[in-house]
């Protein structure tokens, strides 16, 4: 009982550096300002209340509520903003410049907890006000960011790090978070690979033809599709076994690189073919970051992390 | 150590919900027969998934503090869904179109669009959200929505004819015979300016 419990201490604490916090940092940063400047155009159309956008935010906002009136949303920075005499339309645009700010100080690293939770904060509102709005990339940059600002924060090659010297972090904890996202990757692809097994068309490829003609991801012309239909079986297998085999493979250090590869390759076929490049990227950032080059590749062994001026 | 202890009972908690709801939503799948799985498996499924769903609260009150506190976790760390994303097969798409007539008799033909493909996906999304509506009232309300934001852009539209239907694709098989994809109408409102109210038809 002792050795299992030792055997899992040392699974869920490993010692690790920092480096892939700064990857999802970086990355969620990048993903953060991205995902600001696709919506500039349209922000106010998607989260406007009752009368000004595409559809009421207020409707979003009120099925919430309806499950549970704790979660954050746009309505609440709104009715503080009235408080204040200040319009709706002025609170929308400074939640998302602030959304925008909170990204760019991510992928310096200004500010780095800081700028994390507050990205985190209104991204969410976002997301649950645009609730009737809202797909799969909203979802995973909520885990993203929900996970990076738990995270021990600042990492070495952030702002912070270089102004601030702060106190270094045991390796463990970066060891920890980093164990939590893999854990939660593989559980995603686990569970999505097997709800598409348990579909007849991703077996005959006529899902994947499905998806790929689908407005509005028919972004390749079914005529040239078409020409590769023998494909379409293999892929759509290939896509059911790497999601399924994600869990077990991605840990084998024979195969990690492998599969490593291929999952991310297969989300640059779906921001490319299917014209979803957020939540491509998101993914991309998601899988680097917990499974990229790195020391995890090079273990067991621990690192330091003491700061260069003290290791001299 | 003690902190170990902390960090430890918090992953426990957090993994046990992220099995707990994707392994609910695969149980909902088996239960309503939408897998290959045998139909026999719908009912023990069923009751798997209700016994998952008592888990999460579901059961609770809707105004119980815990079952709120609960689902609001749940949503701050965005895992109070399951992953099956296009599974187990790729859902029909929907299309709405907006018939604006005007007071000379002139009849124009509108999408709701989005200025970016970004919010583009979203709008689908959207339409997706409205033909998975089971109902009616909120359906209509919704629809009405989207009319109220195109008309914004057409003041001059005295009523309009909203048509949701769905886009039936073709097979490879049938897209190689020459089928194309086409579109099958669903529920059809009539909105008018002055009273906003609807008149819904269904084929």
């Amino acid at each position: 009982m002792e050795a299992w419990k030792e055997r899992l201490r040392r699974f869920l604490f490993p010692a690790e550096t920092d480096y892939w916090l700064a990857i999802l940092r970086i990355g969620l940063g990048l993903q953060v300002v991205l995902y600001s400047l696709s919506l500039k155009n349209d922000w106010s159309y998607l989260f406007a209340g009752t009368g000004n956008g595409l559809i009421s935010r207020t409707l979003s906002e009120a099925l919430l509520s309806a499950e549970t009136p704790f979660v954050p949303r746009l309505g609440w920075l709104v009715t503080i903003g009235e408080r204040f005499g200040l319009p709706e339309e002025a609170i929308l645009s400074a939640a998302w410049l602030c959304l925008l700010c909170a990204g760019c100080s991510l992928l310096i690293g200004l500010f780095s907890r800081s700028s994390a939770i507050l990205a985190w904060f209104l991204h969410l509102c976002a997301s649950k006000s645009g609730g009737l709005v809202s797909y799969g990339v909203d979802n995973f940059m909520t885990i993203g960011l929900f996970y990076l600002m738990l995270s021990p924060l600042p990492d070495r090659i952030s702002l912070d790090w270089r102004l601030r010297r702060p106190s270094p972090k045991p390796p463990e904890l970066f060891g920890f978070f980093r164990r939590i996202l893999q854990l939660h990757l593989c559980l995603i692809y686990f569970f999505g690979g097997l709800a598409k097994s348990l579909g007849s068309g991703w077996w005959d490829g006529s899902n994947l033809w499905r998806a790929l003609i689908r407005p509005p991801f028919n972004v390749i012309a079914p005529e040239i599709l078409v020409k590769w239909k023998y494909l379409f079986p293999v892929a759509g297998a290939c896509i059911c076994i790497l999601e399924m085999g994600y869990p077990f493979f991605i840990w084998l250090r024979r195969t990690r690189a492998i599969w490593l590869a291929c999952i991310c390759g297969m989300h640059v076929a779906i921001g490319l073919t299917m014209g979803m490049y957020l939540f491509a990227s998101v993914m991309i950032i998601l899988n680097v970051a917990a499974f990229g080059p790195g020391p995890f590749w090079a273990q067991p062994r621990a690192v330091s992390l003491t700061p260069p001026d003290q290791t001299t | 150590m003690r902190q170990k202890r902390v960090y430890l009972a918090c992953f426990i908690l957090h993994f046990l919900l992220i099995t707990t709801i994707s392994c609910r939503d695969t149980l909902w799948l088996v239960a309503h027969k939408l897998t290959i799985l045998p139909w026999a498996l719908s009912g023990p499924a069923e009751k798997a998934e209700s016994i998952a769903s008592g888990a999460l609260g579901q059961n609770l009150a809707p105004s119980n503090p815990v079952r709120c506190a609960f689902l609001a976790y749940l949503h701050i760390a965005g895992i109070e869904r399951g992953y099956g994303y296009f599974a187990p097969n790729v859902p029909v798409s929907y299309k709405l179109v907006f018939e604006l007539h005007y007071r000379d008799g002139r009849v124009e033909y509108e999408l709701p669009l989005a200025n970016s493909a970004a919010a583009g996906l979203r709008v689908a999304g959207l339409l997706d959200e409205i033909g998975r509506t089971r109902y009616d009232p909120l359906r209509e309300y919704l629809v009405k929505m989207v009319a109220r934001s195109i008309w914004r852009d057409h003041p001059g539209a005295t009523t309009t004819r909203a048509v949701f239907g769905t886009i039936n694709l073709p097979s490879i098989a049938e897209f190689e015979q020459g089928k194309r994809e086409s579109y099958q109408v669903l529920y059809a409102y009539d909105f008018s300016l002055r009273d906003d109210a609807a008149e819904s038809h269904e084929p």
